[in-house]
């Protein structure tokens, strides 16, 4: 329980991390056919708030992520971060990937620290920073292994150590928790949570699981494919840190795995679940 | 401590084929019988080692054989090097040189020997030649496809994190490379030395541990062939033992087992 204090992290002062994403469209050509990735797909996220997105492979929850990220600006529509217009990657949206894509010729410190290259902070400041972040992910005394040298988990781990070490206003990750087995993917995402609390940020996760988009997220947003779009979004309602064995939990599990698993509806038919959690 | 004991005599097994050939060899060579004369027996090697040992013509032999080994690896390399990063890093240039690498390539190294003793004679200058064009090859390939292959999810990364194109290369694409960089001078290293003895053998003229193989068998002295052989032998050894250390040390990052 050496936890870091969050002092040091929260931005909680200022409500910042407010993301909009507007009318969002976007196609790829694939020869003679166009194929809509994400067809006019529209979210508020307030500042502090953890979405989980979940969906059908296909659906473009990856493809949205990349957007909001900057790393493809051919797309139409608005994504705002406090009211600027997204162009472009920046340091105040850190990503985590699937795969952790530490860099292998550099130790796990040194991967960390190359998040901070082209912040004008003194040396020791970076150092401070570096070392906080990995002590905050649970990784102190692994400062100089190599990333071969770590196990999926804490490779996990310090990939969000380095998306963290910039202070993000907003933090997206793909599914990143994807490839790791069941039980380091439990323990991790009580670590996002308590991550979470304490940083402050804004944090948007892409997952193809249920329980765990349930368990982590204040609202889940259920994405279908063919085009990619919304069909309902569910706001959990309940306190962090949460109990996993909460019926609550439990129940919007089961109804958002049923909607996932019938045959495919139209967007305009569908009704949303939950109206009784709606403000 | 038990391990330790176990890879002792792991060690010890391994000697085994070795003497027991040995055994053999001198055997046969005391047999006297109608093949004896392609045998010699242990005490002429042994006897033979000495006499060209301190006659100075087994110095001298391999001296010569060393260095050109190592100007060739030197040039090559270097060479090897500069063409491979101009091709990686330049699309012009890969368009430009790689169909005429690429077909000069089908031909093994060897193969240029009667091309290159008509054009620059049989002298130390064609064998160098030789043997830097051994060690140009694979520094070439390695060079240009570490270069090529920059993983485009680390590209990502760096975006991420608003690295500059130059701080970019320097941060991913130059590591990358350099294992595939190093991987390619290794290489080239065990190539040049089997040319170096190859280019020897076939132009007999001049020092190195290949003429003295050839004059000797020229003039039936099996015992200071079986010497060189065993020098060429153990160099190559010694010179995998040193790409291993380098390797491990210049790239401690890999997961390679130790």
């Amino acid at each position: 329980m050496d936890y870091v204090s969050p002092a040091t992290l929260t931005a909680s002062t200022k409500p910042t991390g407010s993301l909009t994403l507007k009318g969002i469209r976007k196609q790829f050509q694939f020869k003679d056919r166009e194929l809509k990735v994400l067809s006019g797909f529209d979210l508020n996220i307030n500042p502090g708030e953890f979405v989980s997105i979940v969906g059908p492979s296909g659906c473009g929850k990856s493809t949205l992520l990349r957007l909001i990220a900057g790393l493809d600006d051919s797309y139409e529509g608005v994504i705002t971060l406090d009211g600027q217009r997204v162009a472009g990657t920046s340091l105040e949206r850190g990503l985590v990937f699937q795969d952790h894509r530490l860099f292998p010729w550099m130790t796990l410190e040194q991967n960390v620290a190359l998040a901070l290259t082209n912040r004008p902070l003194s040396k020791a400041a970076k150092a401070k920073l570096v070392a906080e972040h990995i002590a905050l992910v649970g990784l102190k005394g692994f400062e100089k292994a190599w990333p071969h040298q770590l196990s999926g988990g804490m490779a996990q781990r310090a990939a969000i150590a380095r998306a963290l070490v910039n202070e993000p206003k907003v933090l997206l990750l793909d599914e990143p928790f994807g490839a790791l087995d069941a039980l380091t993917r439990v323990h991790l995402q009580t670590e996002l949570q308590r991550i979470w609390l304490s940083s402050g940020a804004t944090m948007i996760m892409i997952t193809h699981d249920v329980e765990e988009a349930i368990y982590l997220g204040d609202r889940v947003v259920v994405m279908q494919a063919n085009p990619g779009r919304i069909v309902h979004t569910v706001d959990v309602g309940l306190s962090h840190p949460r109990d996993r064995a909460s019926p609550v939990l439990h129940r919007l599990k089961d109804e958002i795995l049923a909607e996932l698993t019938n045959p495919p509806v139209e967007a305009s038919s569908v009704v949303p679940l939950r109206k009784d959690q709606d403000q | 401590m038990k391990i330790l004991k176990t890879q002792n005599l792991v060690w010890l097994l391994g000697l085994i084929p070795p003497v027991l050939f040995l055994l053999w060899w001198d055997h046969q060579a005391k047999q006297g019988g109608t093949n004896a004369h392609i045998y010699v027996s242990l005490a002429q090697i042994v006897g033979a080692l000495r006499e060209t040992f301190s006659s100075g013509e087994l110095t001298g032999a391999y001296a010569a054989s060393i260095t050109r080994a190592f100007s060739g690896l030197f040039i090559g390399g270097i060479l090897g090097t500069t063409v491979g990063a101009l091709m990686g890093l330049f699309k012009p240039v890969e368009w430009a040189l790689q169909p005429i690498y690429n077909s000069f390539r089908q031909v093994p190294i060897l193969g240029w020997l009667p091309l290159i003793g008509l054009w620059f004679g049989s002298g130390d200058g064609s064998k160098l030649i030789i043997v830097a064009l051994s060690a140009f090859y694979p520094t070439v390939l390695f060079t240009f496809e570490g270069l090529k292959q920059a993983d485009t999810s680390l590209l990502d990364v760096s975006r991420v994190y608003r690295l500059t194109p130059w701080q970019s290369f320097w941060k991913v694409r130059w590591p990358a490379a350099l294992l595939s960089i190093f991987t390619g001078l290794f290489q080239a290293l065990a190539f040049t030395w089997i040319s170096t003895i190859g280019v020897e053998l076939l132009f007999a003229s001049g020092f190195g541990l290949g003429s003295l193989m050839q004059s000797a068998q020229l003039q039936a002295r099996l015992d200071i062939v079986v010497v060189c052989v065993l020098f060429v032998g153990l160099t190559g050894i010694l010179l995998n033992t040193l790409i291993r250390q380098l390797s491990q040390r210049l790239l401690a990052w890999r997961s390679v087992r130790t």
